[in-house]
């Protein structure tokens, strides 16, 4: 196996690194969370890295009409590639590094997908790049629960109800996007057992951000990330408040910030807290009527998604990660 | 009557669907007279994002014939009459990378009008606009700029309001009657109606010269050719950025000089380098990679590149350090801190001004809670 | 290296081997660095050979079974952009399983260098050879080869690399070998040594176009109405550029093998004042042969053209050498369901070739030998009677005919 860079974990944001491998000039919408994401993960991982984007907002948007954010190598990959163009990716450093066609160095290999890309058509990619021990590499999923670069449409990890162009509010029919959200991540870490690092994220906690992407990095062999990333356009809400509606995602339990490292679960932030009893989670009320997209629901709505996290947080092995409980004998 | 072309010019998602109702009314009200129209959006605009500009079209023309010249086409070559649906944006447009500033009358034709929604007088505005070489009317449909979302729509008759103006402005397009008519057969109420009359009695025009407004030559490119451009799909990154102004502390990232996004904004942050903490937050959370970090460790907001996004206000933890203020209140995109470290006295009290102005204002940008949109109309001085 | 990586190659050896096998032979030659594998067939005993050679370690390279084409084809790509040398393959919908990697490979400039075992497309699920899987991406960069023998699978393998990766075309190349006559048929090969293979080909650079650290850039930002036709363009460049390069690479293929014919785009056989040449790609070479052998003792003017490359289109060659007969007698071992004339598809590329000839031959198209069908001699003599008919009579009753077809 090719080495890993020496990316130490950030103690306080006073030494966030100040260099940037993604800057301004980019199409994004105004409070962008995924374009945060996106300069997060460069920050903390570095120079030395090859960046591999698939299609989706983070495709179109970025490098819009033959420009580009991006400081440090990035190419283009299809959109249920994140899993492939990783791979492609580590395999030839490693086999050039190792036959002396190149010079020996870690260079970190990023691969990101939107949810549509990732958790829907390129499953089976990330699936077979999670497999591969041998290659240092990591699957970032930004999740803005939509396929957002195409003008929203529902995916796979689109929430319950949510209004999208496919899936739209209509006279008949309020809730067309019956789907529960999918649990990729933990599906990923239970379906892959020798993967050593799988973590959910959120760019509203930028230091948490740039730890995890660092761990995720230099713990070896192939890694995921999936983080949750408020869409002003899709969820349809004033961009100032992309910060606070990711804070409260985690606040209400409806999302659970975690990491798995080599087999063993630890919960993040306010989560950790919500399972330590120190801190009560919000009524998901208050997440959800901040956004246009569930401005039609109905108590019966709100009640359903409360039951739902009071589940996974009373009921669950492991709250957000794993939706079993123990059968009583 | 030849064909006859209007424009909306609204910033993308906030006022997508103000602006596509604006140009199916205005292709059913000449439907009312006989007339053949089309309706469409600028398909380079697509995929919309929040707050970048957008164009939307209809055209109106005697017969089918007539229409199909203009078909076919990404955008008309020039319109009678251009509407601007958010009055920051006669700074001038940037839709895409190497779309260059476009002035916000670049494809108004010799004569033709230019309609802002605006709380502006009309100096204000064509000190903002660039210069042309031809004269064009100017009519101002007073209201505060209309901010919406995909999902929930703000129905405060901007819409009407601008259509109103638009029949006062451009007579040939139809008569007042066949828009009022197309209006209530589209299910908009009286109220909607009244002031879309309301906007009609009431439409001015000034006339702006030739020469007139802003002398500033907004930057544009030149495209590469093909021998020029690199093999594989292949252009250079962004360079890696360097000490604060070039100096060897701080950090000021390069830039992106394709494509800048600063016309994006309708609204700035204006900082209180006194106040200011250095919580980092700012500049660690912003989207856009716009602060600049000072020698002393305080965050200058690149006004090249700010996008007026918000999240900055909203994540600073000192009240009233950093406030996002109207983008019409500035002339340029000079640095703050700059200014700051010139005289600071004087740039406490300019920025104080500001601030306690933007409490004063009401300006949404977006969706905030079920039923704001009513509470803003309700509160709103808005005829 | 492995010691048994060093043996190997030292000296030129016989071997009997198939096509595929030949191919896995040229690719530890040109020691390639990554090469994907998916499970179809009848492409797939390259796979089988290369990871062989690998678990015994004659060749040292990262060998990795992908969990579909799609992924298949974009990890080759991938690499190939960093740099690394790459190989892979598919046959009939597996093939098209892979298209948008396919398509984008071309694109993006890469020198991929892919094995199609020809096969039929489904439905139904049939193994045996058609041309169609290949010949879809005729028009989306990459250079087409159709292979006759298991030799020269191997030495078009080597020539496949010399070319794509050359900084002036940067084009990936296909060989197409015919699903069992080349992929599962063994015959003697000669396989030359290492040292002959380095002398041919140079190392892959990609240069300031490669995907490194040390040269930061972007691949493939998204793009308007404003650049994609230069970068169409580009691409049409880069493809009339190949045609030389074709030709130089060729010729120094031969000065250091040892062999070869007199064109790289075309072999001709027993063409010399023919009548009739029949045009053809790929193993019905060889009943097409005997049958030409067998005409020529009878005193009858029929000569046989096999075209190779079928991208770049040999347009040049086939006009001069076309142009002197009276008839050209084309096989199609593929279908295009209402095209003009409803022929094949080397059908309508070459007659539209020689279109702007003063001289035009008649022309006459035989879809033959689909699924697999075997071609026999006594087919061919059956296309070059109804071809002869139309010379005799100046008339051609039917455009198109389909051969060994029960009704």
């Amino acid at each position: 196996m090719t080495s890993v860079q020496d990316l130490p974990q950030i103690q306080g944001v006073k030494n966030i690194p100040l260099a940037e491998g993604y800057t301004s000039g980019h199409r994004t919408c105004q409070g962008c969370e995924s374009a945060l994401v996106m300069r997060l993960m460069i920050k903390a991982a570095g120079q030395r890295t090859i960046v591999v984007g698939s299609t989706g907002c983070m495709y179109v948007a970025n490098t819009t009409y033959y420009s580009t954010p991006w400081v440090v190598p990035w190419m283009h990959t299809q959109l249920g590639s994140a899993g492939s163009a990783a791979t492609g990716t580590a395999a030839a450093l490693s086999s050039m590094m190792r036959k002396g066609k190149m010079t020996k160095e870690p260079i970190n290999v990023i691969a990101f997908c939107g949810d549509g890309g990732g958790a829907d058509m390129g499953l089976a990619a990330i699936s077979a790049a999670l497999q591969h021990d041998e290659y240092n590499l990591l699957i970032l999923m930004y999740d803005n629960e939509s396929y957002a670069n195409t003008d929203i449409q529902a995916s796979g990890s689109t929430p319950y109800g949510a209004n999208t162009t496919f899936s739209p509010v209509g006279k008949e029919i309020r809730n067309m996007n019956k789907r529960w959200k999918k649990n990729t991540a933990p599906m990923l870490a239970v379906g892959h057992p020798n993967v050593r690092y799988v973590a959910s994220a959120d760019g509203s906690y930028g230091l948490d951000f740039n730890n995890k992407i660092r761990r995720a990095l230099t713990i070896g062999g192939p890694t995921f990330i999936h983080s949750i990333d408020p869409c002003p356009k899709g969820w349809d809400y004033d961009p100032k408040f992309s910060h606070e509606l990711g804070m409260l995602v985690v606040e209400t339990g409806l999302w659970v910030q975690y990491e798995i490292i080599d087999g063993e679960l630890t919960l993040n932030g306010p989560s950790r807290a919500i399972a330590r009893g120190v801190r009560k989670r919000k009524p998901v009320e208050d997440y959800l009527l901040r956004q246009g997209r569930f401005a039609h629901f109905t108590p019966e709505d709100i009640k359903l998604f409360q039951d739902k996290v009071d589940e996974s947080w009373e009921k669950w092995w492991l709250p957000g990660v794993i939706p079993v409980s123990m059968k009583e004998d | 009557m030849s064909t006859v072309a209007v424009e909306v010019i609204y910033r993308g998602i906030f006022q997508r669907t103000l602006a596509r109702n604006i140009v199916r009314s205005i292709v059913f009200a000449a439907r009312k007279e006989g007339k053949i129209g089309t309706a469409f959006g600028r398909y380079g605009d697509s995929p919309e994002r929040n707050g970048i500009p957008a164009k939307q079209f209809a055209v109106v023309a005697d017969n089918a014939e007539e229409l199909e010249e203009t078909l076919a086409r990404y955008e008309p070559t020039e319109v009678d009459v251009t509407i601007n649906v958010d009055d920051t944006m006669c700074k001038g447009i940037e839709s895409w990378a190497w779309y260059g500033l476009q002035p916000i009358n670049q494809l108004t034709k010799a004569n033709g009008t230019l309609i802002v929604t605006s709380r502006q007088d009309a100096d204000s505005l064509i000190e903002d606009i660039h210069q042309k070489d031809t004269a064009f009317g100017l009519s101002i449909s007073k209201s505060t700029v209309s901010f919406s979302g995909l999902w929930v729509y703000k129905d405060d008759h901007t819409d009407a309001r601008i259509l109103g103006t638009l029949c006062n402005v451009c007579p040939q397009l139809f008569s007042f009657d066949s828009m009022a008519q197309a209006m209530a057969e589209q299910g908009n109420d009286e109220t909607k109606v009244a002031s879309a009359r309301r906007a009609y009695d009431g439409a001015t025009t000034r006339q702006v010269e030739p020469g007139q407004g802003s002398s500033e030559v907004p930057f544009t490119f030149d495209l590469l050719g093909w021998q020029a451009m690199e093999e594989g799909l292949v252009i250079r990154a962004q360079g890696k950025g360097g000490g604060f102004r070039g100096g060897d502390e701080g950090f000021q990232p390069d830039r992106n000089e394709v494509f800048k996004k600063f016309s994006t904004r309708s609204m700035r942050p204006v900082i209180n380098f006194e106040t200011c903490i250095k919580c980092t937050l700012c500049w660690l959370q912003c989207p856009d990679t716009c602060f600049d970090v000072t020698p002393d460790g305080l965050y200058d907001a690149n006004m090249e590149s700010c996008c007026g996004c918000g999240v900055c206000e909203a994540v600073c933890p000192v009240p009233d350090c950093v406030t996002m203020v109207s983008e019409a209140d500035f002339n340029d995109n000079s640095s703050q801190y700059e200014a700051w470290q010139e005289d600071k006295p004087a740039y406490q009290t300019w920025m104080t001004a500001l601030v306690d102005k933007q409490k004063a204002e009401s300006r949404t940008h977006g969706f905030h809670h079920i039923g704001g949109y009513a509470e803003d109309i309700a509160a709103s001085e808005d005829a | 290296m492995t010691s048994t990586a060093i043996e190997l190659f030292q000296t030129e050896t016989e071997e009997l081997i198939s096509g595929s096998e030949a191919i896995a032979l040229a690719c530890a030659l040109a020691d390639v660095d990554v090469i994907t594998a998916y499970p179809i067939r009848p492409y797939d005993t390259v796979m089988q050979f290369v990871s062989r050679l690998k678990a015994d370690g004659s060749f040292d390279f990262d060998f990795i079974v992908a969990e579909s084409e799609h992924s298949q084809f974009e990890i080759v790509k991938h690499a190939s952009s960093v740099g690394a040398r790459t190989f892979t393959g598919s046959s009939g919908v597996g093939w098209f399983y892979a298209f948008e990697a396919i398509t984008v490979t071309a694109g993006l400039r890469l020198p991929v260098v892919a094995m199609v075992g020809n096969r039929a497309l489904d439905d139904p699920g049939a193994f045996g050879v058609e041309h169609n899987d290949a010949l879809a991406v005729r028009d989306l960069g990459w250079m087409l080869y159709w292979v006759a023998t298991a030799q020269e699978a191997l030495d078009t393998a080597l020539l496949a690399w010399r070319v794509a990766e050359d900084p002036d075309v940067f084009l990936p190349m296909a060989l197409s070998c015919d699903g069992s006559f080349l992929t599962h048929s063994q015959a003697i090969v000669n396989v030359p040594t290492r040292e002959q293979v380095d002398k041919f080909l140079p190392p892959y650079d990609r240069g300031k176009l490669q995907l490194h650290p040390d040269n930061p850039i972007t691949i493939a930002p998204q793009v308007n109405e404003d650049w994609l036709m230069e970068m169409r363009r580009q691409s049409d460049e880069a493809m009339h550029r190949s045609v030389a390069k074709i030709k130089q690479a060729y010729e120094e293929f031969k000065e250091i093998f040892g062999r070869g014919d007199p064109s790289p785009f075309v072999e001709e056989y027993m063409t010399e004042d023919a009548e009739i040449i029949i045009v053809g790609m790929g193993t019905l070479a060889l009943p097409v042969r005997v049958a030409v052998r067998r005409y020529q003792e009878q005193g009858r003017k029929v000569g046989f053209l096999r075209v190779k490359f079928f991208r770049p289109f040999p347009t040049e060659e086939l006009q001069e050498i076309l142009t002197k007969c009276k008839a050209v007698c084309v096989v199609d071992r593929d279908y295009s369901y209402g095209a003009p004339s409803f022929g094949g598809v080397l059908f309508t590329d070459l007659r539209s070739a020689l279109y702007p000839m003063e001289k035009r031959p008649h022309m006459l198209n035989f879809i033959a030998g689909l699924g697999g069908r075997e071609v026999h001699v006594n087919d061919v003599n059956e296309m070059v009677d109804i071809t002869q008919k139309a010379i005799d009579t100046g008339k051609i009753e039917k455009e198109t005919t389909w051969i060994g077809v029960r009704d």
